[in-house]
């Protein structure tokens, strides 16, 4: 099967709005060590689970130890490691995105694919998940397709754009 | 250093204050099971062997994180305690896959002295038999999770004495295991200095260095304790 997870070696996009949301709350908590949870769901609600190379970003801005986080990841159920599904369709239901209309464009992928957040296909070919804020605001309502993000969307441009990456 | 008496086994007893139940029942020469417990690293009460009974305490505590107070009437060979003991050394050998015969700590492991200690002739738990690896990939030292009962000693070890932290603990329940960095393979941790410390800290076969055969398993766990002395003793 294959796994879209990100490699796990090449370094999270500085420019990814996620990463500058993370960034931002590693800033907020001074780069205390003891902020790690905090700071660990800050990177959940935004990506819809962990991905190695952001842990590893996360790790490094926190002078800890990788085990240490690796343990507390793994410890926590709130916490994954997998993204589900071989593509992900990342729906961002922050405020700034809802107020877009982030639901009709979930309402529009239950009804072309009968998949809810949370869900995988059958075939496993693509996961649909939500994401509280990630970080582009400006961008609403905001979708993340295979980690690229899909501004000012609407639901007939996204439903095209995840057909076209399930058709290969 | 201030006094304070206590009774032990029905022995009264002087001590000093400010020590842990273990300590004193040590420097007097009552005998405490122990597995997690390493001189030279932070009690962290994970094997509950060590359990004793205090009077007008309806739970029982354990010896290595209970510190020492005065006029404690404390009991550590009872019926009760004896039971229990037996009860965590069956549930320590049905957890994992132990086959003594073949392991590198035959005749000199912790566990296995634990087993014959608690009178264990026999396992009433049915065994998890759970899939564990074994990690070879570090060029000197194998651990291998089919031995391991996690008492967390190697963690301790490597963190607190050798200040690497390549160890650490994850999942939960059943499903836990020791890890190295992000569940790394060994030999590509980034942390692990290849000290060695954890070899000698774990108290059973999990850890063990490669240029060895079967049952010829040489471990010397004091030395943790005498390595945190001698810093004390340089400052
Ligand atoms: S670690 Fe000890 S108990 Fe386990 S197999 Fe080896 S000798 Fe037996
Ligand atoms: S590897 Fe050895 S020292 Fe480490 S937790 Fe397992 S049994 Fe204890
Ligand atoms: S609410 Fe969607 S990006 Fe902030
Ligand atoms: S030695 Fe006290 S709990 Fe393990």
């Amino acid at each position: 099967m294959k796994n879209n997870s990100l490699p796990t070696d090449v370094e999270p996009a500085k420019t990814d709005p996620r990463i500058k949301l993370i960034t931002a709350k590693i800033k907020k908590e001074n780069y205390k060590p003891d902020a790690l949870i905090e700071i660990l769901h800050t990177a959940q609600n935004a990506y819809g689970y962990l991905p190695m190379n952001v842990l590893k970003f996360i790790t490094k801005a926190l002078h800890l130890p990788p085990s240490r986080v690796y343990s507390t990841v793994t410890f926590y159920h709130f916490f994954s490691l997998k993204s589900k599904g071989e593509h992900t369709c990342l729906v961002c239901t922050g405020t700034a995105c809802y107020v877009k209309g982030a639901q009709l464009i979930l309402n529009e992928i239950e009804k072309q694919f009968s998949l809810k957040p949370g869900q995988v296909s059958a075939d496993n070919k693509l996961g649909v998940s939500v994401a509280r804020c990630i970080g582009a605001c400006g961008l609403a309502p905001a979708v993340v397709l295979d980690e690229e993000v899909h501004a000012k969307v609407s639901s007939e441009e996204i439903v095209n754009s995840i057909n076209a990456k399930i058709a290969v | 250093m201030p006094k304070i008496s206590v009774t032990i086994d029905d022995k009264k007893l002087d001590v000093d204050v400010g020590k842990t139940i273990l300590e004193v029942c040590k420097e007097n020469g009552i005998e405490i099971l122990t597995m997690c417990h390493l001189k030279g690293l932070t009690d962290v009460g994970a094997c509950r062997l060590c359990l004793v009974e205090i009077e007008g305490v309806n739970k029982l505590l354990s010896a290595c994180t209970t510190k020492i107070a005065a006029n404690m009437i404390i009991r550590t060979k009872t019926e009760k305690i004896k039971r229990y003991q037996r009860i965590t050394s069956e549930l320590f050998f049905a957890e994992r896959n132990h086959v003594c015969s073949v392991c590198v700590a035959n005749g000199k492991c912790d566990l296995q002295k634990l087993g014959y200690k608690t009178e264990m002739n026999h396992i009433r738990y049915p065994y998890l038999f759970p899939e564990c690896n074994v990690d070879t990939s570090h060029p000197w030292y194998v651990l291998d999770h089919n031995r391991c009962i996690m008492c967390t000693r190697c963690v301790r070890a490597c963190g607190e004495v050798e200040g690497a932290h390549n160890w650490n603990v994850m999942n939960r329940g059943y499903q836990v295991r020791i890890i190295s960095d992000f569940d790394t393979p060994w030999g590509e941790s980034v942390t692990c200095t290849s000290c060695g410390k954890c070899v000698h800290a774990c108290p059973t076969g999990a850890i063990w260095p490669k240029a060895i055969v079967q049952g010829q398993l040489e471990k010397k766990p004091e030395i943790i304790g005498e390595l945190v002395e001698k810093r004390k003793m340089n400052l």
